[in-house]
């Protein structure tokens, strides 16, 4: 109690040390007497109270409810005017010490020094501690400023409570219209203490925190307490003290007040009317057409979002700040709050904020929305575009060019390529199918996504699609009608073809009948005449047929006009194929015609000619048929009696000249035949079948005849002579005759020269070419090759005319060689002619039997060969 | 009676016989000589005059004597003749 009162030395100006001690001196060991807990309890909690209510809340314990912390950091703020850092939401104990800890470093923020309060005492309810924290509070932010003209805080503060006047006093030296101070007695301290405690309940906004009956009934009642009621009249007071001297300054901060309430309105409004204005055009949902403005539009947002919202959003806060200030001061000068106008209030700005924020957010959604939609149908628009107009540049034309009737004009070969053309456009027509439904489908998107210009649009994909069909139409035709026409130009073509086929074979036909008909023949024969006529018969029986083909072929080419006719082609009848026209097959066939019977009649003619003819061969081949026999015969019957050696010779010539007088009375034959023969030439008759002799043969023939007779005549008329002249034997003559004719080989009364040596070889002649030379020029002297049968004669008789054996010529060899059996050549030229001698030398073979001696020679062989004996 | 005798002469020319006639002059063909010492002489069956040959080396005559002194003549070393007495 001591060191209390010796401490109880307040200066009301503050001075730390003091407060120091003063906490120093706070023991926990030191217990408060019950009754001042009592006290201060109640009186604490009723200024707590006092302040926690403009907060809205209350404490019904003070070392309950101030255990989490959250309400002493309520009463500190409150109190203080001042945030206090956010308090942990928290239940657990190390939540409630962290809030408390948050009251308790603001206190010490404030120059308190709090050395021996902890937050886990407070949170654990340590009611001393809790006390003593809250007195803590009470002197800092209530008694400290507490300034009493003259007074010490604690004078001032304590009063003399007995008579309980000293309260009134105080109420009525600043609020005299509060207590009629002359109408109270001391009298009455309970009652006076009770008066004030009620006029400062309810005119000083001061709650009773103290029992008056305690305070009266006490000595000492407890200091603290009723320093902390005082203490509220002197807040109370010194706001009514400087009411006039502050008159002014509170009607003017009133007058600020007003004026902020005024402007608040005013910002209210605005900020209303802004807000107002605002939403509608956030809530404007125009569709713009281009990107461009709808772009401009975003800008536009995000500037009002940048720019103009911003300040707006500042506004409100300011306005809610000032509104709480506002609301704040008033509250704490016991105003009434501020009431803005209807539908001003902060609730209303608030939500009319919260349209704004809802309309903003739908304001963006939908620009972006929409420029993404914009977006698109630009694309699309752009896509459309170009594909229609790319579609419009292959489809331009087309219609007219499909239209054309260049085939009615066209050639086969022409159609086939107008058909295939045709089916390559047919593809590229089917390839742009898929394009033309492109167009179509971005036509519909467009409409779908409500293009601005979706009526164009429609109404240029309509125009394409109807184009489409046309097309799709025109193109079937066409491709009929050449299908049509190329089916025709075909049928045509064959028609052609099967007609130059046809034409010509018949063309060539004509031709070589033309040929036939007037070939010039030769004929030497009735036969062939007949055989001629005969395929010219033949040929006019082909003619039926002939004629046939040639309408046949005729129907052909009336087949082709027909077709071009009744399906108006424009093209010509000409036929590719051939060259050959109507009118030359008909020229053709009328020659043809014409040339039949001029034939038949030069076959006719030719005929007559052949059976004359045939009948001068007769003629004549009758004739010649005796004729040539005859001479023949007579030719032998000639040879005959030369061969035949039989009779005389006077006999032969008169059989001889018999026979030249009958060939003489044959002349008239040989004439008459000649006469024939020229009859016949003259007709060009060269041959005649009917007999081997020609004229050539008998004229030959009879020449020869007559040179025949002639020269056996002769030659027998010879050999009488020669016979006569040598003597020669008919038996010698018919031997010589008998040799001539085996070696005349040519029985022509002549010998050639190689008849004549084997003759003399036949003969036992050995002889060398020298001595036959000698001899051939003996027997021919002319050198006709010849040896005639008088000559040989002349040559035998010659060499045998003196000796009849060869014994004899042997003999006389043998006197002219000395009687040796072998001769010498110098001897036969010593006795022969040197003609004869040569001949011998030549013609002796050597000797080569006994006693030979060179160029000894064999005149024995030699002779006996010459008598046609061989020594062999 | 007719006699044919076939001889074989050898050693070549000269055979030692003459032959006279033919065809050419209408006789017969004959040998009209035989040769003292001669080969036809030595023969074992000699040849005779008046022998007429019909056969020369094989070869019938046609009693053509240029065609025997042919065939004769033709001879080398050896001749066959065949004769007809």
């Amino acid at each position: 109690m001591n060191q209390m009162e010796s401490s109880i030395q307040y200066n009301y100006e503050y001075e730390e040390d003091e407060y120091m001690i003063q906490e120093d001196e706070w023991d926990r060991d030191m217990l408060l007497d019950p009754a001042w807990e009592k006290q201060q309890r109640k009186t604490f909690t009723a200024w707590c109270n006092s302040h926690l209510r403009k907060a809205g809340t209350q404490i019904e314990n003070i070392e309950e409810d101030f255990r989490n912390g959250l309400k002493l950091m309520l009463l500190l703020e409150v109190i203080s005017g001042e945030r206090l850092p956010k308090p942990d939401r928290g239940k657990m104990r190390f939540h409630k010490i962290a809030n408390v800890n948050k009251a308790l470093d603001f206190i010490a923020s404030k120059g308190v020094k709090l050395v021996s309060i902890g937050a886990e005492e407070i949170v654990d309810g340590n009611v001393k501690m809790t006390l003593g924290m809250i007195w803590t509070i009470i002197l800092r932010f209530a008694i400290q400023d507490i300034s009493v003209e003259e007074t010490s805080a604690k004078e001032g503060l304590l009063l003399c409570w007995k008579d309980g006047l000293a309260l009134c006093a105080l109420i009525h030296r600043h609020r005299p219209d509060l207590i009629d101070y002359s109408k109270l007695t001391k009298d009455d301290p309970l009652g006076n203490l009770n008066l004030a405690m009620d006029v400062a309940e309810k005119h000083l906004d001061i709650p009773k925190m103290l029992d008056a009956e305690d305070i009266v009934n006490t000595p000492k009642p407890d200091e603290r307490a009723i320093m902390t009621y005082v203490s509220c009249f002197y807040h109370a007071f010194a706001g009514a003290e400087q009411a006039e001297t502050a008159a002014n300054r509170i009607c003017k901060v009133l007058a600020v007040n007003q004026e902020n309430e005024r402007m608040m309105e005013e910002y209210e409004r605005l900020l209303l009317e802004w807000i107002r204005r605002t939403i509608p055009w956030l809530e404007n949902r125009t569709p713009e057409r281009t990107m461009q403005t709808m772009q401009k539009k975003l800008e536009d947002f995000r500037d009002y979002r940048r720019k103009h919202k911003p300040p707006k959003v500042q506004e409100k806060c300011q306005l809610e700040i000032n509104f709480n200030t506002l609301q704040t001061k008033l509250r704490i000068s016991n105003r009434p709050a501020f009431m803005p106008s209807e539908g001003k209030m902060v609730s209303d700005i608030a939500s009319a904020l919260q349209r704004l924020e809802q309309a903003e957010k739908g304001y963006e959604e939908w620009l972006l929305n929409e420029i993404r939609r914009l977006e698109r149908l630009e694309h699309l628009a752009e896509k459309f575009r170009q594909k229609a107009g790319s579609h419009e540049t292959w489809a331009y034309g087309k219609e007219q060019i499909l239209q054309q009737k260049d085939y009615e004009s066209a050639s086969l070969t022409d159609i086939r390529a107008l058909l295939r053309k045709h089916e390559a456009f047919e593809s590229d027509l089917a390839a742009h199918q898929d394009r033309v439904e492109q167009i179509a489908a971005i036509a519909q998107e467009l409409n779908e996504l409500d293009y601005h210009d979706a009526a164009s649009v429609n109404d240029r994909c309509q125009k394409i699609c109807d184009q489409w069909d046309r097309l799709g139409t025109i193109t079937q035709k066409r491709r009929e009608a050449l299908e049509r026409t190329e089916k025709l130009l075909e049928t045509i073509d064959q028609l052609h073809l099967e007609f130059a086929k046809r034409a010509a074979p018949f063309n060539n036909w004509m031709e070589g009948a033309m040929e036939d008909l007037q070939d010039m023949f030769i004929v030497h024969s009735v036969e062939e005449i007949q055989s001629l006529i005969t395929a010219h018969e033949q040929f006019k029986a082909t003619l039926h047929e002939a004629d046939g083909e040639r309408q046949a072929i005729l129907s052909i080419h009336n087949e082709v006009e027909k077709v071009i006719q009744s399906y108006s082609l424009r093209i010509s009848s000409n036929n590719p194929y051939s060259t050959l026209s109507l009118d030359e097959i008909r020229a053709k066939w009328d020659k043809v015609k014409q040339l039949v019977p001029l034939r038949d009649q030069s076959l006719q003619e030719e005929l007559a000619r052949q059976h004359s003819n045939e009948r001068l061969r007769r003629q004549f081949a009758a004739q010649a048929n005796v004729i040539g026999p005859w001479i023949q015969n007579k030719m032998e019957e000639i040879s005959r009696s030369s061969v035949e050696m039989t009779g005389p010779l006077e006999d032969q010539m008169n059989q001889l000249k018999q026979h030249e007088h009958n060939i003489i009375n044959y002349k008239s034959n040989i004439d008459k035949l000649e006469g024939d023969h020229q009859v016949i030439q003259e007709a060009l008759v060269f041959d005649n079948k009917h007999t081997n002799y020609t004229m050539e043969h008998i004229r030959v023939g009879w020449e020869l005849l007559l040179t025949t007779i002639a020269r056996t005549i002769n030659e027998i008329e010879n050999q009488i002579l020669t016979r006569d002249a040598k003597g020669i034997t008919q038996e010698q003559m018919n031997e010589f005759r008998a040799s001539f004719n085996h070696f005349d080989r040519k029985k022509n009364g002549l010998m050639d020269h190689d008849d004549f040596r084997a003759c003399l070889i036949s003969m036992g002649y050995d002889l060398g070419e020298a001595e036959f030379a000698r001899i051939m020029s003996l027997v021919d002297p002319n050198g006709q090759g010849t040896v005639s049968f008088q000559s040989f004669i002349d040559f035998m008789t010659r060499e045998t005319a003196d000796t009849d054996t060869a014994e004899q010529v042997i003999a006389s060899f043998r006197i002219l060689a000395s009687d040796k059996a072998y001769i010498l050549a110098e001897e036969l030229r010593r006795e022969l002619p040197s003609e004869q001698a040569q001949y011998c030398i030549k013609r002796m073979p050597p000797y080569r039997g006994p006693g030979a001696v060179p160029g000894a020679l064999d005149y024995t062989s030699f002779s006996s060969a010459l008598y046609g004996e061989s020594d062999l | 009676i007719c006699v044919y005798l076939e001889v074989l002469l050898q050693g070549g020319a000269p055979w030692g016989f003459t032959l006279k006639g033919g065809l050419e002059h209408g006789e017969p063909l004959i040998i009209s000589k035989i040769e003292e010492g001669g080969k036809a002489d030595l023969l074992n069956s000699k040849l005779q005059a008046g022998d007429e040959v019909v056969n020369i080396n094989e070869v019938e005559l046609s009693s053509s004597r240029r065609e025997a002194i042919s065939l004769v003549k033709g001879s080398y070393k050896n001749l066959k003749l065949v004769v007809r007495r």
